[in-house]
């Protein structure tokens, strides 16, 4: 029962909620297997739904729901040995959100009918909200206050463009339930005004949940305010999956020959969330907001590289999973600097090499990786789109790209360098411990393996998420 | 039949007019019931209506009592709670309010006609009604500093994104438990918005939006 990849973390999530927070953490980290099994049993198409009408393992969707799933067991390791180590009053709440938050996300990645997508997608916001207002602080509720309400309007716009397509549908006869996949199928007969202005509002209204610029104002306040598990998850698990819904679209447009439409839509998008976090990030003065611009400027990467198409395609995918791994990775960096300094301020924080030895050697290397330069994988994919965009004679689009790159790594670099190197005279709060050391690490290693080898199973799946719309030759 | 449609949508836009203009929160609040009543009412008098069955007419229950009593009670407590009851200093003033409404009213009647869009026989109604509607919300939304407005303004734009999907669209392509779904969201998301409302207000002795600027770059 493929269901079962969702309704797992849902069950452990109540129960997490009576449970003490001490036996809820350890809950945490078992559901996190668990889930690992299960996400692992889909991915091999050992389990099949029961209602096949709601759900079904979709490749792109299996895909994510595999990062999401590796991501979270590395986050709940972390969280294991955070939630100890932090004043947070409400730790049930945390440890119940968090599996209730992975519940949403998975039952994203396995939706099949567009208004079930569109659920999942608007529960996510609302269990991740008290997530977000964890610390109780004026600038938490704030933080949260932005979240729920501007995602929660965007995303209203995304279910306004979802019913548009089914209007679309209204001119086929057809007595075939509603799912992606009769969509797809009766794709070349939808009225293409309609699927024109769904598409319009589902990238607007998922888009604003992705980060995409200029709906990406939550996102930064969000990121910041969080606790930093909640944090890595947001951005390396939240984002992907809004991305699927408006991935998801981008088929429908492309089967029904409107590619050329939503490709372009989304590399405009796209380069415009680039310039928007390459300026942000310069001269930013919190580094876990320089972080989260950072992750702007990567959705925007892959929203080029799903618009110019082909070799740029299967880029992006590479670029959503190498991104979710080492930024997730930095974010729990992050989280022990912050823990260590105790501030969120680039200035206050100083001589990290020699504070904290083990903790600089993930955050430095994760800058490395972020910032596009091998071994890691995002080099590889950002050469992908790259060349795909030149190969499409795209010469503005790639200029804007480089530029937003560079940008991106001077001023990422500018405040790394400094938190590393400059001398400090703090002292150092909460030592550096095994268990937070260990899930950076690990998520750092995962990509630099996905880089020199990928397993064949991965190959072919992201092979088959591409498929339908034209292929890595496309 | 076709008649107390279009009856219906016309008290809907007077809602709308009226929520524009309103001064004080309390009535924005029953505003807000007689339109959430009135939207769930649209889809039983449409003319390609099948012959109610069980669960339609649980569904549609289901949801006069979600918009019509347990969103408006939310509200209603929030409002009480944080014991407000004029909206003081709006960021636009009300008689322009109300202009900008019949402003987008006009502007949806355009664009129904001129757009030549492919809909069933006799919906442009419904479309104009449901444009102006969301349309509104989200002025609302923008043109009032107390949070509170924000979360009706948002109950509006969903009010107005439900009539063009029950109302225009063909009915088989959706479930009822799938919109029951959506309908649960919508409930949650006023819930949360409700709880962080509270919390806004002990934190800060007021639900103003304009204290909510501590955090930019």
């Amino acid at each position: 029962m493929l269901e079962a990849i969702f309704l797992l973390p849902f069950a452990a999530g109540i129960v997490a909620f009576i449970l003490p927070a001490q036996l809820g953490r350890a809950l945490l980290v078992c559901t996190a297997i668990g889930h690992l099994v299960l996400g692992l049993m889909g991915w091999t198409g050992r389990l099949t739904p029961a209602y096949n009408q709601f759900f079904a393992g979709s490749p792109e969707g299996l895909l994510i729901l595999m990062v999401t799933s590796f991501i979270f067991t590395c986050i709940a390791l972390y969280s294991f040995s955070y939630v100890k180590e932090t004043e947070i009053s409400q730790k049930r709440v945390f440890n119940g959100c968090m599996l209730f938050f992975l519940g949403t996300m998975s039952m994203v990645t396995v939706s099949e009918h567009p208004l079930v997508l569109w659920i999942a997608i608007e529960a996510t916001t609302l269990v991740s909200a008290p997530l977000i207002y964890i610390h109780r602080s004026q600038k938490a509720l704030e933080a949260t206050w932005k979240y729920v309400l501007i995602c929660s309007v965007g995303i209203a716009l995304a279910l306004l463009g979802s019913f548009f397509v089914t209007l679309a549908l209204d001119i086929v006869d057809t007595h075939q339930p509603l799912s992606f996949t009769m969509l797809n199928e009766l794709a070349v007969q939808l009225d293409p005004v309609w699927l024109r202005v769904g598409f319009l509002f589902i990238v607007i209204g998922f888009g604003t949940k992705m980060g995409l610029a200029p709906m990406h104002t939550w996102l930064p306040d969000a990121h910041s305010e969080a606790p930093s598990p909640a944090s890595a998850l947001l951005s390396g698990a939240l984002l992907n999956c809004a991305f699927l819904g408006i991935y998801k679209a981008h088929v429908l447009m492309v089967n029904a020959g409107l590619g050329d439409f939503s490709g372009n839509m989304l590399v405009v998008f796209g380069l415009i969330s680039m310039v928007v976090g390459g300026v942000f990030i310069l001269g930013q003065s919190d580094y876990k907001r320089m972080l989260a611009y950072s992750s702007i400027e990567n959705m925007g990467i892959i929203a080029v590289g799903v618009g110019i198409g082909g070799l740029g395609l299967y880029g992006a995918f590479i670029h959503l999973i190498h991104h979710s791994l080492i930024k997730s990775s930095l974010f729990l960096s992050a989280g022990n600097i912050l823990l260590g300094f105790g501030t969120k301020q680039v200035r206050q924080v100083g001589g990290i090499i020699r504070h904290m030895p083990k903790t600089f050697v993930t955050f430095f290397s994760g800058f490395v990786g972020i910032a596009g330069l091998p071994p890691f994988g995002l080099f590889v994919s950002e050469f992908m789109i790259i060349v795909a965009a030149v190969r499409a004679e795209r010469y503005l689009g790639v200029a804007i790209f480089i530029a937003a790159l560079v940008l991106v790594v001077g001023g990422a670099g500018r405040v790394v360098m400094g938190m590393s190197f400059n001398d400090s005279t703090e002292t150092i709060a909460v030592r550096e411990t095994f268990l937070r050391l260990i899930p950076a690490y690990t998520l750092l290693l995962a990509s630099v393996v996905l880089c020199v080898w990928i397993p064949e199973s991965l190959y072919t799946t992201i092979l088959n998420s591409i498929q339908a719309i034209g292929g890595i030759h496309g | 039949m076709i008649n107390i449609l279009e009856v219906i949508l016309v008290l809907i836009l007077l809602t709308v007019l009226l929520s524009l203009g309103s001064t004080r929160l309390m009535a924005l609040v029953r505003i807000m019931v007689l339109q959430g009543v009135l939207v769930s009412l649209i889809p039983l008098f449409l003319k390609s209506h099948e012959i109610l069955t069980f669960g339609s007419v649980v569904f549609y229950l289901a949801m006069v009592i979600i918009k019509g009593i347990l969103i408006p009670a939310l509200l209603y407590r929030a409002v009480k709670h944080v014991s407000i009851q004029r909206e003081i200093e709006p960021f636009v003033g009300y008689h322009a309010s109300i202009v900008a409404g019949l402003a987008v009213l006009l502007a949806a009647v355009f664009m129904a006609n001129s757009l030549k869009l492919t809909l069933p026989e006799g919906r442009e109604l419904i479309l104009v009604c449901a444009v102006t509607t969301m349309a509104s919300g989200f002025f609302l939304m923008l043109a009032r500093k107390k949070a509170i407005t924000q979360v009706i303004g948002y109950l509006m734009l969903e009010n107005g994104i439900y009539l063009i999907g029950n109302a225009l669209t063909q009915h088989h392509h959706n479930l009822y438990i799938v919109e029951f779904g959506v309908l649960l969201d919508l409930l949650v998301a006023v819930m949360v918005m409700g709880i962080i409302l509270n919390n806004i207000n002990h934190a800060f002795d007021d639900v103003d939006t304009t204290l909510l600027g501590q955090l930019k770059d």
